[in-house]
């Protein structure tokens, strides 16, 4: 087993990573024994296994994801939602109510709406279904790249935790590439999301967006007391 | 609607209601403005790359040799198209010129023509031949407010542009001799109305929550004008976006000129 | 218009611009140029002057097009009008159209459509300014816009065209050796094993000749795979502000 890069290596695609080795297959491939990078991304190297993080890329829906979706078009049945991804979205017309057919399903959710729910399934071809749904009124849903969400989330929510207690706003965050936020200082938290999408390749990052929020936080304070 | 304005239509416009946009600027406010003028000055005439915030159009200027339009014999000819590349925005489709394309190639057109700025009589070769100036307009980025980027690019690409050399019944392309005669500097300012407020420049995310625009092109006089969206303007309004025009377009009038290749 | 006897094009050694026979022409990159583009990048080649930027993957319509099995991958070539001494009318030509589809069927083979079943990928190149050798250009530019969208690809494409000019084999040809030169073979690969994804040829050229070109297109061309590197790598490093 060889391994050719290093921790915290930038790859790119048609990189030869190593030979013999573990890695997540979703963004490499296999030509006899050697492994190569599909997508220019950061290498994670943890002793045996390598892990590539693309740097870009869009959302491929996955089981269990919490995704942001607007509803597109109101069926007899059901909705269709658009969910930041080339792949149909479908909500079944039983997550709003047991009497589909006797219902006006615009009454739940209509064209426009702003809904966060979980992808329940996913088919051969990509196409999804999404279950639990729930609406968002007000605030702001910002795009962001999708494999920056992670990052966003941080260990074990942490980033996410932080940026809400600072900002005190409502945030949900959508694997698929969306950031619903709601509250005062919502530009605020705009700015740190920004922020992190685009240094979350970088160490230090938490201190780096803990240390911006309290000097912006602290300069709101400071506008509202005069 | 498009998907991006459901997701942020009602955040802008209660922005706007409490005074603010969402770049942080203020209503009468541009977004940064670069001009930089020879950008393909190896092939054609005359050019200019124009970056308004992140919006990115290039306008190039090609001269012909052709008939002049028969009620001005004396007269040389201009003509302005524009293309929005798919690649500017996902919603852009290949193909010929939908309606805002064409919107946007009259609307500059307009401001240009209206006010004389090409010195279309000096363009006039011997009988039954003119010079033809063609503006061509390629959108590359879209961020919104086409139509001023666009125009600035337009004019500041006629400032840049030379005269091919033409000799014996020919032009000979790669020797120039002087520059085009542009008499006038046509500046269009667009100001978009939010909610009974009247913001100038409006990035993409303003023009999916705006009612209504209104671009007024001027030189030291109207020029040009184009309300365009569904909304509706008061004329006391229209009074005041006519004094932002001309004070917006005498900022960017003195950067363009200054825009030296 | 010069008579293409009176034209020398290689006079001691050197080219009308002064380079060498094996030498490139001056070449710059940059990733990521465009922000509604999935991914984008933009190429200076000599006078050559070419943006290109991804959408998608994105559904595809209409309907009929699209492939359960695997993305349908479109590039499309299109030069600006004011990007020729000539004016070009503006829309397809027929020479953008054969363009096109070289392009597409050679990116086709490093691009990983499976991975997007049903859905459409586009690349648009836009000729800004031309000035020879732009299909090598822009499936240059084009692979790195896809890298740039995080479009999971086998290798990536660089590109590189050879000449025959005054009898002489040369890398590089510019607008005159075009115009005057005796064969023009732009040449792209996919590098790592040098398999070549586009080729095509016109002019006149013995067996030998046409190795020997072929040869130098593909050095030409690893070496515009090491700008390409460099280019991603430095599109991927962040400014970090305190």
């Amino acid at each position: 087993m060889k391994i050719y890069v290093k921790d915290g290596d930038f790859v790119i695609p048609g990189q030869l990573i190593g030979e013999n080795i573990n890695c997540n297959l979703e963004y490499c491939i296999v030509e006899g024994n050697k492994v190569y990078s599909t997508v220019e991304g950061l290498v994670r190297v943890n002793r045996k296994n390598v892990k590539i993080i693309p740097s870009f890329g869009g959302y491929i829906p996955k089981k269990d994801d919490i995704v942001i979706g607007v509803v597109i078009e109101v069926l007899p049945s059901g909705w269709v939602m658009d969910i930041n991804s080339p792949y149909l979205c479908i909500m079944e017309g039983e997550e709003a109510t047991e009497e589909v057919f006797k219902s006006n399903l615009k009454d739940f959710f209509d064209v426009g709406d702003i809904i966060s729910a979980k992808v329940s399934e996913v088919n051969e071809v990509n196409s999804c279904k999404v279950v639990n749904p729930k609406k968002l009124i007000g605030g702001i849903v910002v795009d962001v790249n999708p494999k920056r969400i992670p990052r966003i989330l941080g260990k074990k929510r942490s980033m996410l935790l932080l940026l809400r207690e600072k900002t005190q706003c409502r945030i949900i965050v959508g694997q698929n590439g969306r950031v619903w936020i709601k509250g005062e200082n919502t530009p605020i938290a705009i700015e740190a999301i920004k922020k992190i999408e685009r240094e979350a390749q970088t160490k230090g990052l938490t201190d780096r967006i803990e240390r911006m929020l309290d000097e912006k936080l602290g300069m709101v304070k400071k506008k509202n007391e005069k | 609607m498009k998907i991006e304005a459901y997701l942020k239509r009602e955040y802008i416009r209660n922005l706007v209601k409490a005074g603010e946009r969402i770049d942080d600027r203020d209503f009468l406010e541009y977004r940064s403005l670069k001009i930089e003028r020879g950008y393909t000055k190896v092939k054609s005439p005359g050019s200019a790359f124009v970056e308004l915030g992140n919006t990115k159009v290039l306008v190039g200027i090609s001269l012909d040799v052709g008939q002049p339009y028969p009620d001005e014999p004396n007269k040389g000819v201009m003509t302005t198209s524009a293309e929005l590349r798919p690649l500017a925005d996902p919603y852009f489709e290949a193909g010929p010129p939908d309606e805002h394309a064409i919107e946007l190639a009259r609307v500059v057109d307009r401001g240009i023509r209206e006010s004389n700025a090409i010195d279309l009589e000096k363009l006039f070769i011997e009988e039954d031949k003119v010079w033809i100036v063609f503006i061509d307009i390629h959108v590359l980025n879209n961020d919104g407010n086409l139509i001023d980027a666009s125009g600035i690019a337009a004019i500041s690409a006629l400032l840049d542009a030379r005269m091919p050399k033409y000799e014996d019944g020919q032009i000979i392309r790669g020797e120039w001799s002087g520059k085009l005669p542009v008499k006038e500097v046509p500046i269009p300012c667009t100001t978009a109305k939010i909610c009974d407020k009247l913001l100038v420049d409006p990035c993409l995310d303003e023009e999916y929550s705006m009612d209504a625009q209104i671009t007024i092109t001027t030189t030291d006089r109207i020029n040009a004008i184009q309300k365009s969206g569904v909304g509706a303007f008061k004329p006391e309004e229209i009074d005041q976006c006519v004094d932002i025009a001309f004070e917006n377009a005498k900022k960017i009038r003195k950067i363009v000129k200054s825009a030296e290749d | 218009m010069k008579n293409k006897d009176e034209v020398q094009l290689i006079v001691d050694g050197r080219r009308l611009d002064g380079r060498r026979p094996d030498e490139l022409r001056k070449i710059t990159m940059k990733v990521g140029v465009l922000t509604r583009a999935a991914g984008s990048a933009y190429i200076e080649w000599g006078n050559n002057k070419i943006l290109v930027g991804v959408q998608g993957p994105r559904a595809l319509h209409p309907k009929y097009l699209r492939d359960p099995t695997k993305a349908v991958l479109r590039c499309i070539y299109n030069m600006a009008p004011f990007s020729v001494d000539e004016r070009k009318k503006p829309g397809p030509d027929r020479r953008s159209m054969e363009i096109s589809k070289v392009i597409t069927e050679a990116l086709s083979y490093v691009v990983l459509l499976e991975k997007f079943p049903n859905t459409g990928i586009d690349v648009f190149i836009e000729v800004l300014q031309a000035d020879a050798g732009t299909r090598c250009a822009a499936i240059t530019a084009a692979s790195l816009a896809l890298a740039d969208a995080g479009i999971p690809m086998r290798d990536l494409v660089a590109a590189c065209a050879a000449g025959k000019v005054q009898g002489q084999i040369v890398l590089d040809i510019m607008k005159e050796e075009d115009n005057y030169g005796e064969a023009d073979l732009p040449v792209a690969i996919a590098p790592r094993k040098k398999e070549i994804v586009l080729m095509q040829m016109d002019g006149n050229l013995t067996r030998e000749e046409f190795k020997k070109a072929y040869e130098l297109a593909i050095k030409g061309a690893l070496q515009i795979y090491e700008m390409q590197k460099k280019a991603l790598l430095e599109s991927m490093k962040v400014e970090i502000e305190e």
